[in-house]
C-alpha cells in the first residue's frame, strides 16, 4: 500500500505586526482551533539530525538572517508552548513552526484522500485566522506559498514510505533529475529572482532559488534538492520515509495530485533494480536555471556534456512508469494518464495548462492584468497579484476566484473536503490516531506520527502504531477502539491482541 | 493506458513564435478560451498593490 503526506507552512500577515511578532502570531492563531484535539507532540520520538547516509550531524544549519528577527532579551518558551501542537480528530497534526501555522495531513493511501485532507487543512488554518481576526479587530490573512520575495522561504514538503531495501545512494542518483525537473508541472510559480534578484522575471518555482546543496539533512539554511533526513516514524529497519522538502506549494488540486501521484510511483520505481540512464552536471544551477527559462525548451547539461529536455527527462521516469505500473490501480492509472497527457501539452503548448498548472494559471492572470493596466513586468504591485492567488480566502484568493469562475479543474467535491476535516482517510494509521483522539483525547498522554499515549487512573500505555500500515489491520484496531466501553477496556483488548 | 513514443523523447520541442527567449518583456498571453472572467479582474484590481512589499516572513523550512 503507497502512503504519503503533505506539510504545508503557511505564510501569515497579521494587520499592523512585523516578521518578529509571527512566531506568536502564529502560535495565537493555531490556539483558536476550537475542535477536539489532543497534546502534547513527543519530540524525544525525533531525531532530524539522523542522516541516510550513515551518519547523525551534530547541529542543523540556521539561517542567519532569520536569527535578527528574534529578541535577545525574550525567555525562550517551553516546547510544548512555543509550537502549541494539535493532534485533530482527523488524524492530522497542526502547530506553530517557527512563526508558520503548519498542517500537516495525516497519512493517505490514495490521491483524492490526499487532496481532500490538504484541502482540509486549508479551511480548518482558515478558520482559526478568522477567529484570531476578530480577537484582534485586525485582519489576519493566510498564504499557501512558499516565498515572502525577500529572500525568506518556507516549506511544503511531501512523505512517501519507501522500503529500506535499496541503498541510499542509489536512490539518490535516481531522485536528482527527477526532482530537478518535476517543477515543470509541479512549480507554483514566481514573480521575481531571489535574493535581489530581477522582479519582473516570472519563474516556474517558487523555491528553485533557495536550494544550494544536492542532498543534506538541513532544510532552514543551505537546503538541498533531495533531504537526506532519516526518520521512519515506523520500523527502520524495514522503512523509510522519504521526506521531500524541493516542492512548491500547490493550490491546485490537480496539482497537487499530480505531483504526489508521479512522485509516488517514481518511489515505488526505484523500489525496484530500476535505475535512470541521466545524471545530470550539476542539478542545483539546472533546477534554477529551467525554472526561469522563458524559452520552455527547459535543456539542461548532461554529465557526458551534452544537453538534454525536461521533458524528455520526464519521459524517462514515465516509460519505466508504465511499463510496471500500468493496470496496477486506479491512481496509478490516472497518474500515468495525466502525466503523459501533461508532459505533451508542456512540449506543445504549456498554456492549454493554465486550468491545471499553478504557475500557468499564474503566469496567465498576470499576464491578464498587465495587459489591462498597461504595466511592465517588473512593476512591484505585480507580487502583489502574485501573493493574492496563494491567499486561502475565498472572498480574496484569487486562485478561489479562478476556481469559482469554473476555470481549474477539481479532483474531489466540497463535501469531501468538509468531510475530511473530521475524518481519517480509511484504512490508514490517521484513522486510528484519529479515532483515539476523538474517543480518549483527555486520557492521551502524547502522540508522536508512531504512537499515541493512553493515560488511565493507574498506567502510562503507549498505543505503537508503527505497524498499522496494512488495512485489515487498521479496520481491527479500529473496531476495538469504537466498541471499547472505557480505556481500561481498550487497553485489555490491544494487550490480548498483541 | 498511455504510450510512450520513442521518437518523441529525442525530438526538439516544437518552435513557438510567441515565445520569447528574453524575459525583458515578460510572458506572453496564451491563445486560449477562457470562462468570462470580468470578476477576476475587478477582483485583482481590488489587490493592494503595496501587499508584497509589506509581506515579510520568517524562513521556515
Amino acid at each position: 500500500m503507497a502512503l504519503f503526506g503533505i506539510e504545508t507552512e503557511y505564510g501569515i500577515a497579521v494587520e499592523g505586526k512585523g516578521a518578529s511578532d509571527l512566531v506568536s502570531e502564529s502560535r495565537a492563531l493555531v490556539n483558536c482551533y476550537a475542535g477536539i484535539f489532543a497534546k502534547p507532540w513527543l519530540y524525544r520520538n525525533e531525531d532530524p539530525r539522523n542522516d541516510m547516509r550513515g551518519f547523525h550531524v551534530d547541529r542543523l544549519n540556521y539561517d542567519p538572517d532569520d536569527a535578527a528577527f528574534d529578541d535577545p532579551h525574550s525567555k525562550p518558551l517551553p516546547t510544548e508552548v512555543e509550537r502549541a501542537d494539535h493532534v485533530l480528530i482527523n488524524g492530522a497534526r497542526f502547530y506553530n513552526d517557527h512563526g508558520h501555522p503548519e498542517y500537516a495531513t495525516p497519512e493517505c493511501a490514495t490521491l483524492r484522500d490526499l487532496v481532500a485532507q490538504d484541502k482540509a487543512g486549508e479551511r480548518i488554518a482558515l478558520a482559526c485566522a478568522r477567529q484570531r481576526a476578530a480577537e484582534l479587530g485586525k485582519q489576519v490573512s493566510l498564504f499557501k506559498n512558499n516565498t515572502d520575495f525577500h529572500g525568506s522561504s518556507y516549506g511544503c514538503h511531501e512523505s512517501y514510505l519507501t522500503t529500506r531495501t535499496r541503498p541510499f545512494g542509489e536512490l539518490l542518483f535516481g531522485l536528482l533529475p527527477f526532482f530537478t525537473t518535476r517543477v515543470i508541472y509541479a512549480g507554483a510559480g514566481k514573480l521575481g529572482v531571489e535574493p535581489r534578484g530581477k522582479r519582473g522575471t516570472f519563474q516556474l518555482s517558487q523555491r528553485a532559488d533557495f536550494f544550494t546543496e544536492e542532498a543534506s539533512v538541513d532544510t532552514l539554511h543551505r537546503r538541498p534538492i533531495v533531504n537526506t533526513r532519516d526518520e521512519a516514524h515506523t520500523d527502520p529497519r524495514k522503512w523509510r520515509r522519504l521526506h521531500v522538502i524541493c516542492g512548491d506549494a500547490n493550490m491546485s488540486e490537480y496539482a497537487t495530485a499530480l505531483k504526489i501521484g508521479v512522485t509516488s510511483l517514481v518511489v515505488k520505481l526505484l523500489e525496484t533494480d530500476w535505475s535512470p540512464a541521466i545524471r545530470l552536471k550539476d542539478p542545483v544551477s539546472a533546477i534554477k536555471q529551467i525554472s526561469v527559462d522563458q524559452s520552455y525548451k527547459w535543456n539542461i547539461e548532461r554529465v557526458d556534456g551534452k544537453t538534454i529536455g525536461a521533458v524528455d527527462i520526464q519521459r524517462i521516469y514515465l516509460e519505466a512508469a508504465c511499463e510496471r505500473f500500468a493496470g496496477f490501480d486506479a491512481d496509478s492509472e490516472w497518474t500515468l494518464r495525466e502525466w503523459n497527457k501533461t508532459l505533451d501539452q508542456l512540449e506543445q503548448d504549456p498554456s492549454k495548462l493554465i486550468d491545471r498548472l499553478d504557475w500557468a494559471a499564474k503566469k496567465d492572470l498576470l499576464t491578464e492584468f498587465v495587459e489591462s493596466e498597461g504595466l511592465r513586468w517588473d512593476d512591484e504591485q505585480l507580487q502583489s497579484i502574485d501573493l493574492a492567488y496563494t491567499d486561502i480566502n475565498p472572498e480574496t484568493s484569487l486562485f478561489y476566484a479562478l476556481e469559482d469562475a469554473g476555470a481549474m479543474q477539481r479532483i474531489v467535491s466540497e463535501d469531501d473536503i468538509v468531510s475530511a476535516i473530521s475524518r481519517a482517510p480509511e484504512g490508514t494509521r490517521g484513522a486510528i490516531r484519529g479515532a483515539l483522539v476523538r474517543k480518549f483525547a483527555d486520557a492521551i498522554g502524547g502522540v508522536s506520527w508512531g504512537g499515541v499515549v493512553l493515560r488511565t487512573e493507574t498506567e502510562s500505555w503507549m498505543a505503537d502504531l508503527g505497524e498499522y500500515l496494512d488495512c485489515d489491520s487498521v479496520k481491527v484496531a479500529l473496531g476495538e477502539i469504537e466498541s471499547a466501553k472505557d480505556l481500561t477496556d481498550l487497553t485489555l483488548k490491544f494487550r490480548t491482541a498483541s | 493506458m498511455p504510450t510512450i513514443d520513442n521518437e518523441r523523447a529525442t525530438r526538439p520541442a516544437p518552435a513557438d513564435p510567441t515565445r520569447r527567449d528574453s524575459d525583458d518583456s515578460g510572458p506572453t498571453k496564451p491563445d486560449v478560451q477562457r470562462p468570462d472572467r470580468s470578476d477576476l479582474l475587478k477582483r485583482m484590481k481590488r489587490v493592494d498593490p503595496d501587499q508584497a512589499r509589506r509581506y515579510r516572513q520568517r524562513s521556515g523550512e
